[in-house]
């Protein structure tokens, strides 16, 4: 049972789809929160019966930056795993439910605490502001939930390792591994702030908290997990979208290069999140800088890949000219479409990252709604538009269903309205970004400052652009329900790529763990070290904690 | 002594390359949008000084 397998085994697919609903449902709810955020800072909406936007706000950042992610990612990689390692064992499928139960109970939790207004404290729950203990526990059971799916995962692949010795493991089994890796390296940060600092100061066992301690332990976290939400788009990228469109992949090797690489340098890189954060001397945000411009290899490596995957494909269609590959892709596959717009979206999205993690550049962007807009485009529209084309194969492969020529067509037209939505609202935002108008606050016009005053045309701007957005989240939550439910019975494909003949045989040191984990674990002492002794000597008296809502 | 050189060597396979002009030119276009953001920026920046 440690084969490829066509066909998803029904048990492990039910595990996957368990999670996938819970994403979606987590998208409904967050996209709600993010329609009323954008109608609130155009100045033209109240809420109604006293509902704070800082409320609304962290609704949508934990429902879409951390739940509808997370479960869908782990989701997609217990198909993945299924699909190329074989079906899981009891053992492994009982501890990924278990991991899921705490997800979903946790998630459950937190949401209660934002709801009721007792954690008005944003995504990234920065301290000095202060959460009701309940908001951290429930998120302590969502990250301890993904360690259980990680361990499960990992428990998957050793005894696929075990059954083949000396052979070079399935790619999408080996890229899982390689972000619950990830995932589970950076999200150590998270816990420990969150288990040492942050529910003792709340639940007053404490009374002050090392704020620079936990914003950085909070960005050792955070900019990993990006990576850990933009991995398995590249997973799709790499293993799937080549079958999609009847090609081969470029590069088996190349593909597990790039994923090693984002293990090594995406987490000793936080300090680019904290360019203006005083108590941090110069000489390590630069090395961190340096390090994050390392993460940029990888990415460009993947661009490489993916044009010459398509150029490939397109010239043995017997495409002539410069770009006359293009012509011969499927354009007509939602599959293909959607993730394929994620791609052209991560050219700006990138761009935009090289701004942000250049200490001066970032001196103009810091705290603006630029970073908002930054990450729309690379969370919300890269990784999100990919997951999307992966759930309109996923979704009825696991279910048993086959996607009919409507749904593809409004898939499509989803992908349209999404890039016009976004085009609209993330413009918006990184112009008046540029303009100096902050991120993380309700419409204001700051006693109608001169300055304030001229984002309000782009403010507006972004309510259009949020609004057709929603419209984008009612369409493809009507393509999910037809697949889950509705659509027609019958077999979908879960494609999985062939390497393309001329490319160099896999060699076994990518799965070589002590040496890349090992690297990684070096290179985050060397960044860390020496800045956190000096945190903790040098330490203020630390803060009290403040409920602004 | 000459040295002995081996007249056995088997003929190795060329393979010819993929032709991947237009991958060339779209990473290049790619550069090009980076650095132009950039330096865009980055003058913004020396502008606000």
């Amino acid at each position: 049972m440690m084969n490829e397998t066509w066909k998803v085994d029904a048990r492990d697919g039910k595990l996957a789809m368990a999670h996938i609903y819970v994403a979606f449902v987590a998208l409904a709810l967050g996209g709600l929160a993010g329609l009323l955020q954008v109608l609130v800072r155009s100045g033209k909406f109240e809420l109604p019966a006293g509902i704070s936007y800082y409320t609304i706000l962290t609704t949508h950042g934990v429902l879409l930056g951390l739940v509808l992610t997370t479960f869908f990612i782990i989701g997609f990689q217990f198909a993945a795993v299924s699909r190329t390692a074989g079906t899981l064992s009891d053992r492994v499928r009982f501890w990924g439910w278990v991991g899921f139960w705490l997800m979903t109970i946790g998630t459950a939790i937190t949401a209660f605490y934002i709801l009721i207004g007792e954690a008005s404290v944003l995504y990234t729950f920065y301290a000095p502001l202060q959460a009701h203990a309940g908001f951290y526990i429930g998120l302590t059971l969502v990250v301890v939930g993904s360690w259980v799916s990680g361990f499960a995962m990992f428990a998957h692949y050793a005894k696929w390792k075990k059954a083949h010795p000396g052979q070079v493991s399935p790619l999408l089994t080996f890229m899982s591994v390689v972000n619950m890796v990830l995932w589970l390296v950076c999200s150590l940060g998270v816990a420990a702030t969150v288990l040492f600092q942050l529910i003792p100061w709340s639940l007053g066992y404490v009374d002050r908290i090392n704020v620079l301690v936990s914003r950085t332990l909070f960005w050792y976290f955070g900019h990993p997990l990006v990576y850990f939400w933009l991995l398995p788009a590249y997973m799709i990228w790499y293993a799937i979208i080549p079958k999609i469109i009847g090609g081969k992949m470029f590069s088996d090797s190349l593909a597990r290069m790039s994923f090693i690489l984002f293990l090594i340098f995406s987490i000793p890189v936080g300090f680019h999140h904290q360019l203006v954060e005083p108590g941090i001397d110069p000489a390590w945000k630069y090395l961190q800088v340096v390090l994050t411009f390392m993460v940029v290899i990888p990415s460009l490596m993947t661009a490489f890949s993916m044009f010459a995957t398509f150029e490939m494909y397109g010239r043995s269609k017997g495409a002539t000219g410069l770009f006359g590959w293009l012509r011969k892709l499927p354009w007509g596959d939602a599959r293909f479409f959607a993730p394929f717009i994620g791609m052209l979206f991560f050219i700006p999205a990138g761009a935009g990252g090289l701004v942000n993690a250049s200490h001066q550049l970032n001196q103009v962007v810091h705290n603006t709604i630029w970073v908002t807009g930054h990450f729309h485009l690379t969370l919300a529209t890269t990784v999100v538009l990919t997951f999307f084309g992966a759930a309109y194969w996923l979704i009825p492969h696991l279910t048993g269903r086959v996607m009919t020529k409507a749904m593809n067509r409004l898939a499509i037209i989803q992908t349209i309205v999404w890039s016009i939505g976004m085009i609209f609202m993330s413009s918006a935002m990184h112009f008046a970004g540029l303009l100096g108008a902050p991120r993380r606050s309700a419409f204001s016009t700051y006693g109608d400052a001169p300055q304030a005053l001229e984002w309000i045309p782009y403010q507006i701007a972004q309510a259009v652009g949020g609004t057709i957005l929603f419209i984008g989240i009612i369409l493809v939550l009507i393509i999910v329900t037809n697949l889950a439910f509705f659509a027609p019975k019958g077999e979908t494909e879960f494609p999985v790529a062939e390497v393309a003949e001329q490319a160099e045989r896999t060699p076994l040191v990518f799965e070589n763990w002590k040496l890349w984990i090992g690297i990684a674990v070096v290179l985050i002492l060397i960044a860390y070290t020496v800045p956190f002794i000096d945190m903790i000597q040098n330490a203020p008296p630390g803060s009290k904690g403040f409920k602004l809502w | 002594m000459k040295t002995q050189l081996n007249t056995n060597t088997p003929k190795t396979k060329v393979e010819k390359e993929p032709a991947l002009k237009g991958t060339l030119a779209s990473v290049l276009f790619l550069g090009f949008f980076l650095i132009f953001t950039w330096v865009s920026v980055y003058f913004l920046f020396l502008n606000r000084l």
